[in-house]
C-alpha cells in the first residue's frame, strides 16, 4: 500500500515538475512581452500627444546608425506618422488619426494581457491541486486555508 | 642486497570511476556550449561592426540621406540624415565624442580589434575545454574497459656501495627517485662518513660486547631511539656489532625508506648513518613501525649499551671525527642532539625514532 502511494506522490510531483511548472513559467514569459508592446505603445501615445500640444512640425533627432553611433537627422513635417500595424505594415497617419489608433491598440494588448494573466492563474491552480493531492496522500497537515 | 620489487596493481576504473568520469565530461561539454554560444556573440558583435564600418563610409558621399526616422519603437517619420560627416560616438559610461566619418571608421577599427582579442581568448579556453573532454571520454571509455595501472618499484643499479644503498633504503617508488638524485650527489661525503663509522664502530663494539645483555626487550622502543642516535655516532661499532643481525634485516632499511626529508644531501647516501640523527631532528619521515620494533629489539641490548659507553665518547668522537674527516658533513651535527641523550632521555624523545641499529650495519655490510 505505501509503495502505491509512494509510487502515486512520485508521480504527482513529476507531473507537476515536468508539465505544469514549464507551461507556468512559458505562459509568463509571454505575458511579459505583451507588457512589454503595451508600454511602447502608451508611450508613443504620450508622444504624439507631446507633439500635439506644441504643435512642433520640425524635429531634430539623432539617428542611432549601429553600436551607438549616431547622426543628426532632421524631420521637416512630422505631422504625418507611420506607425506600425503588424504583419510589416506601416501605416501613414495625421497626429488625431495615430492617437485613435494607439487607443484601439491599447484596448487589444489589455485583453491579451487578461487573457494571459487566466491562463496563468489556472495554471498555479492546478499546480496547487497537485500539491493538495500529494499532501493528502501523504497525510499532512492541511495548510491554514485563510 | 636488492629489495623485492614490490608493484602495485590498481585498476583504473577505481582511480577514475566510470559514472565520474562521464559526469566530469558532461559537466565539461556544458562549458564548451557556454564559451561556443558567447563565441557566437563576439562574432556577431564583430560582423555589426563591420557593417558599420562600411556605412559610416559610405555616408559622407551625400549631403542629405533621405530615412524614415525611428520614433520611439513602433512609429517612424520621414525625414533626412543631415550632416553626414558628423558622428556622435559613444565612449562609455555617458561620454559621447563628436567625430568625423574617418576618425569614427578608425574608432571603430579599435573597436574590431579589441573583439577579436576577445574572440582569441574564447577560442583558446574552449580549446582546453575540449582537450579536457576528450581526456575524460577516453578515461571513461577505459575505466569501462576495465585497464589497470601497475606501479611498480624503481631500482637504480648504480655502482658500488651507492647502489648497495639505493637498493636497501628504496623499497618505494616515491622515494626512489629522490633517492637516485641524493646518492649520486653525496657520493664524497657518503665515503666521508664511512670512514667517520668504522671509527666509531670500533668503538661501540667494545661498548656493545660488554653490555649486549642489559638492555633486554622492556626498552626496546626507547632504546631505538637510542641506537638510532648512537647509531649515527657509532655506526661503525654497531655495524661490526649487528652485522650479523642486521644482514636479516633487509626489511628494516627497506621500511626505512627516506621519505621526504632528503633535505640534507647527506640524507640519503647514508641513510642509516643518517636516519637516526634525523629522526632525532624530525628530519625524516621514517614510515615503518612494525619492521623497526624487531629490529629495535636485537638492537636494543645493544643500544643501552652503546649509548651509555658511547655517548660521552660518541659526542666526542663523533664531533672530533666528523670535523676532521668530513668538514662539510651534517650528520655530526645532527649527532649533537642525540648523543647527549642517554637511555632514559633517549627513550622519551626518540620514540618516533624507533629505527634500530640496523641501518648502521646495512652501511657497515655494504661497505664491505
Amino acid at each position: 500500500m505505501d509503495t502505491i502511494k509512494q509510487e502515486k506522490v512520485r508521480r504527482f510531483e513529476e507531473f507537476v515538475d515536468r508539465r505544469l511548472k514549464p507551461d507556468l513559467v512559458h505562459a509568463i514569459a509571454q505575458r511579459d512581452k505583451v507588457f512589454e508592446q503595451k508600454k511602447i505603445f502608451s508611450d508613443l501615445r504620450i508622444n504624439i500627444e507631446n507633439l500635439e500640444k506644441n504643435s512642433v512640425t520640425n524635429l531634430k533627432t539623432l539617428v542611432n546608425l549601429g553600436s551607438e553611433v549616431y547622426m543628426q537627422a532632421n524631420v521637416p513635417d512630422a505631422t504625418h506618422i507611420f506607425v506600425d500595424v503588424g504583419l510589416g505594415f506601416h501605416v501613414e497617419f495625421t497626429w488625431s488619426e495615430a492617437l485613435n489608433y494607439i487607443s484601439a491598440r491599447e484596448e487589444k494588448i489589455a485583453r491579451q494581457i487578461e487573457e494571459y494573466t487566466r491562463l496563468i492563474a489556472s495554471i498555479k491552480a492546478q499546480i496547487k491541486m497537485v500539491c493538495e493531492g500529494i499532501r493528502e496522500l501523504l497525510q499532512l497537515p492541511a495548510e491554514p486555508a485563510y | 642486497m636488492e629489495a623485492p620489487i614490490k608493484g602495485t596493481v590498481t585498476s583504473l576504473s577505481s582511480l577514475f570511476p566510470v559514472e565520474e568520469a562521464q559526469k566530469a565530461s558532461k559537466r565539461v561539454e556544458e562549458s564548451i556550449t557556454e564559451r561556443q554560444k558567447q563565441l557566437d556573440q563576439l562574432r556577431e558583435f564583430a560582423a555589426d561592426n563591420n557593417t558599420l564600418i562600411n556605412l559610416v563610409q559610405r555616408l559622407p558621399d551625400q549631403l542629405h540621406h533621405e530615412i524614415m526616422v525611428p520614433f520611439g519603437k513602433a512609429a517612424f517619420f520621414p525625414g533626412h540624415l543631415v550632416h553626414t560627416n558628423e558622428f556622435l560616438v559613444l565612449l562609455g559610461e555617458g561620454h559621447y565624442a563628436e567625430r568625423t566619418a574617418k576618425q569614427t571608421v578608425e574608432i571603430l577599427n579599435r573597436r574590431g580589434k579589441a573583439l577579436e582579442v576577445q574572440v582569441e581568448a574564447v577560442k583558446a579556453l574552449m580549446q582546453d575545454l575540449k582537450a579536457e573532454a576528450s581526456f575524460f571520454d577516453a578515461t571513461a571509455s577505459e575505466a569501462a574497459d576495465g585497464l589497470v595501472e601497475i606501479r611498480e618499484d624503481y631500482v637504480e643499479e648504480t655502482s658500488t656501495k651507492e647502489a648497495s644503498m639505493k637498493g636497501t633504503v628504496k623499497p618505494e617508488l616515491t622515494i626512489s627517485s629522490e633517492a637516485e638524485n641524493v646518492p649520486s650527489v653525496k657520493d664524497e661525503e657518503y665515503d666521508r662518513i664511512l670512514s667517520r663509522l668504522a671509527e666509531l664502530e670500533k668503538e661501540e663494539e667494545e661498548a656493545e660486547n660488554a653490555n649486549q645483555e642489559e638492555l633486554g626487550e622492556a626498552g626496546s622502543d626507547i632504546s631505538l631511539d637510542d641506537v638510532i642516535l648512537e647509531e649515527e655516532m657509532k655506526s661503525s661499532e654497531l655495524k661490526e656489532r649487528g652485522e650479523s643481525r642486521f644482514q636479516s634485516t633487509e626489511k628494516f632499511p627497506d621500511n626505512w625508506h627516506v621519505q621526504g626529508s632528503k633535505s640534507t644531501s647527506k640524507d640519503c647516501i647514508v641513510p642509516e648513518n643518517c636516519l637516526p640523527e634525523n629522526l632525532a631532528y624530525g628530519k625524516f619521515n621514517l614510515t615503518e613501525s612494525a619492521p623497526r620494533e624487531p629490529q629495535a629489539k636485537e638492537d636494543a641490548p645493544r643500544e643501552p649499551q652503546a649509548k651509555e659507553d658511547v655517548k660521552a665518547p660518541v659526542i666526542a668522537e663523533a664531533k672530533a671525527d666528523a670535523l676532521p674527516t668530513k668538514p662539510g658533513f651534517d650528520s655530526s651535527k645532527a649527532f649533537t642532539g642525540s648523543i647527549i641523550e642517554h637511555t632514559s632521555d633517549v627513550n622519551s624523545r626518540e620514540q618516533s625514532v624507533s629505527h634500530s641499529s640496523k641501518p648502521v650495519s646495512r652501511f657497515k655490510m655494504q661497505r664491505k
